[in-house]
């Protein structure tokens, strides 16, 4: 451990094993961060310690906050920010924003074809029991050609800096992925609480993602439509990202609605007003494909809109996301994703997949069981980093009873090899000082038709716990703002 | 030669309290195809609402409704006149080449084409342990074999109501060896799909007119996929191949996709609910 010479940094801890976003191997500060800590340096710890209560309040004043769900109680909580910025460079960068549309497109070309020819499947590069066995492939789908050939509107691509100082997907996230509001929230409250600072930084901004979201969204539009009325539906004030779902449809200048505010009649959607109804033509869900209709998926769902699929299906409303898309959220179909850009992009991957070993097959699942220890093995289905066992931080019983999970089910688990991520400095309550933790990067891109959009910026999640590699919000981590510099 | 049927649909829900919302889904409606030529369709509910034509997430015809007011019962009643063309089942060349039939049902561009009607369902999924409970004989044909299975279905279980229900698995279902129409098919359909064979489930009006099984709700049977041939119906729980008797409403891979009516009522309370079918032949 070496100690770095600035006030601020005086008692900064660095592990030589761990990538250092702001310091290389010899402890000098990198190019890109010289400025910002120089900056720093010339306040003591209790100034930061102010400015970060400041910036802290910003958040519960303007409530931005989200829900733990818990095994007996669910809390409400604000995301924890980190006002010390992580500093992207423009070539950096630029790998970062090709690679991400680059996902994109590829699943987006995967989805219509397994929607429709299935020639990936037919040639066997993608096996067929994986779409079989996926709950989220819809049967309903096949066939139907989504407006604007778009089934992946909104994408949040999960990338990590392993210690080899290359990036790595870890998961491209094509449900409903939330975030992003934190990523204008955090910019506010950093440019609030250190202005000074920010200025003298070249940064792209970040507080134009909804009027591009809207943008794109419109190009999507059911035919026959001149200009479409957009909404964002929300599965109410419960839902742990409910206050993200009004943030958008606020800042799109949009309705937000729930499913009781929808109708559909003759195949049409509209929505209840006091004027009376009006058809409403793009809808912006986040409620899950199961939820959207329960006359034709989840009866017992409460949230959707009878007949909705129907209208859908008669091409008289989009929705963003498409039906269906969860099935290439998949981590089995996320092993994939190098044959799958190559199969439709005719290119190389421009980011790192992280190797994956397959439970379902029986070598590699000898393997897994084998190398439990070395390894994170991941159940395929489930969000948010739940389930997720890592392979050095258990105990002997917990390796065993991981062994007989994956035994019994296999084809519920991959695993891959534990990667190293980047660390950078946290300014850290309990001992009032910065320290190094773990970080990663959610990057938000938007497909529309012959369109796309990267927001030039992202959210850095910190693993607030010291040593936890699990960096997401509902394991109690926390976030950065993250600057992407102009060239 | 054409056989006229008339067919009578009737539903009655009434509500312990006021429905001040709800939505039904109605999949009754017989398919047009190249057997079923309709001559008129007339449906009416008890509180005039009003009835919107749509399709279900499958493509077939659905009737929905949505009614603008309160009540606390409601009843529905449809009536379909429908011309159904009198085809031999037995209709087509025998399979020559059995191993090249195999051959095809094996291959993977065959498998992903037809992936949806080989995939296992809740509905239609076979305990583990018994995973070999039926295997084709490969020196038969594939219809051979599958009128076999049918044969066998119908004797493994014994029709009876009441032993099972709507949500009945087959773990269940092969525990009791009882069950009705829909027991019969999703059995039919798993070991069919065990052998690679694409079956789907097939729900619609027989008629009963020759004393077959069934009952005074909706029909299930199934149709298996015979490369060179196409789909054939198989009806497990009388032993027969679907004939001029069965009337096709919809297909999908277990009775979850083709269930005959869906509602979604926003009430407290209890309810009752009573369905009744009726199938006449015209010409008798």
């Amino acid at each position: 451990m070496e100690n770095i010479e600035n006030q601020i940094f005086s008692s900064y801890q660095r592990n030589p094993l761990l990538f250092d976003e702001i310091f290389d191997q010899g402890g000098e500060v990198k190019d890109v961060y010289a400025k910002l800590f120089k900056l720093y340096g010339e306040h003591s710890i209790n100034d930061y310690v102010k400015l970060n209560d400041k910036a802290k309040a910003s958040f519960f004043n303007q409530g931005i906050t989200f829900q733990v769900y818990g095994e007996n109680e669910t809390k409400e909580k604000i995301f924890p920010f980190d006002l010390f910025p992580r500093i992207i460079d423009p070539q950096e960068w630029k790998v970062i924003e090709n690679g991400s549309i680059q996902r994109s497109k590829a699943l987006n070309s995967f989805l219509w074809d397994i929607y429709h020819d299935k020639k990936i499947l037919k040639q066997g590069i993608v096996p067929i029991d994986l779409i079989n066995s996926s709950v989220n492939y819809l049967d309903q789908m096949i066939g139907v050609d989504p407006p604007g050939g778009i089934y992946n509107h909104i994408s949040g691509t999960d990338i990590i800096k392993h210690n080899d100082g290359q990036y790595y997907v870890l998961e491209d996230n094509i449900r409903c992925p939330s975030g992003v509001s934190y990523v204008i929230c955090n910019r506010t409250a950093l440019k609030r609480a250190l202005f000074g600072v920010f200025n003298h930084y070249q940064t792209h901004t970040v507080t134009n993602y909804a009027e591009n979201l809207l943008e794109l969204l419109e190009t999507v539009k059911p035919k026959g439509v001149d200009s479409p009325n957009v909404v964002v539906i929300t599965p109410g004030m419960y839902n742990s990202a409910f206050y993200e779902h009004s943030y958008l449809a606020k800042t799109m200048g949009v309705e937000l609605v729930e499913g009781r505010d929808l109708f559909v009649e003759n195949d049409f959607v509209y929505m209840k007003t006091i004027r009376g109804p009006e058809k409403v033509d793009v809808i912006y869900r986040r409620i899950d494909d199961a939820f959207i209709d329960p006359l034709e998926f989840r009866a017992d769902s409460a949230l959707g809109v009878p007949g909705l699929f129907s209208a859908y299906k008669k091409g008289n409303v989009t929705l963003a996301n498409a039906p269906g898309t969860g099935v290439a959220d998949d981590k089995a179909v996320y092993t994939y994703m190098p044959e799958i850009i190559k199969y439709y992009l005719d290119e190389e991957p421009i980011l790192n997949n992280v190797h994956t070993y397959h439970c379902s097959r029986p070598d590699e699942l000898k393997y897994v069981v084998e190398n439990v220890e070395k390894l994170v093995i991941k159940p395929v289905d489930e969000a948010g980093g739940y389930g997720i066992s890592i392979g050095n931080r258990l105990t002997r019983d917990e390796i065993e009873t991981v062994r007989k999970q994956v035994k019994e089910n296999p084809r519920k688990y991959v695993a891959q090899p534990i990667m190293s991520l980047s660390v950078h400095p946290t300014y850290i309550d309990d001992s009032e000082s910065f320290e190094q933790r773990h970080i990663d990067l959610r990057t938000f891109t938007i497909l529309g038709k012959d369109r796309e959009f990267v927001l030039k910026g992202g959210l850095t999640r910190v693993a607030l716990k010291k040593g936890n590699l699990v960096v997401n919000s509902s394991q109690g981590g926390g976030s950065k703002d993250t600057w992407v510099l102009k060239e | 030669m054409s056989l006229e049927y008339s067919i009578t649909y009737k539903a009655e829900n009434t509500y312990e309290n006021w429905v001040h919302d709800a939505y039904w889904q109605f999949l009754i409606i017989p398919q047009l195809n190249r057997s079923q030529e309709f001559v008129e369709v007339d449906f009416r509910n008890s509180i005039n609402a009003i009835n919107e034509h749509s399709i279900n997430g499958y493509g077939f015809q659905t009737i929905r409704i949505h009614p603008k007011k309160k009540f606390k019962s409601i009843s529905f009643i449809a009536r379909f006149k429908l011309l159904k063309k009198d085809i031999n089942p037995f209709d087509f060349e025998p399979e020559q080449d059995h191993e090249a039939a195999y051959k095809t049902i094996e291959a993977l561009e065959f498998r992903v084409n037809h992936a949806i009607f080989l995939k296992t369902t809740p509905f239609t999924a076979v305990p583990s342990k018994k995973l070999n409970l039926y295997t084709f004989n490969k020196e038969y044909s594939i219809f051979e074999n599958l009128q076999h299975l049918n044969r066998w279905t119908s004797e493994h279980l014994l029709f009876k109501t009441d032993v099972t229900d709507v949500y009945s698995t087959l773990d269940e279902v092969l525990q009791k060896r009882q069950g009705v129409c829909q027991d019969f098919t999703h059995l039919f359909c798993a070991l069919a799909r065990l052998n690679g064979i694409p079956t789907r489930y097939i729900s619609g009006y027989l008629h009963q007119g020759n004393g077959y099984f069934g009952d005074s709700q909706m029909h299930a049977w199934a149709e298996a996929y015979i490369p060179k041939i196409g789909w054939v119906g198989f009806d497990p729980t009388n032993n027969i191949l679907a004939n001029s008797n069965h009337i096709k409403v919809a297909h999908g891979k277990d009775f979850k996709d083709c269930s005959a009516l869906k509602g979604i009522v926003y009430s407290i309370g209890t309810n009752k609910t009573r369905h009744s079918v009726e199938v006449q032949s015209t010409d008798q």
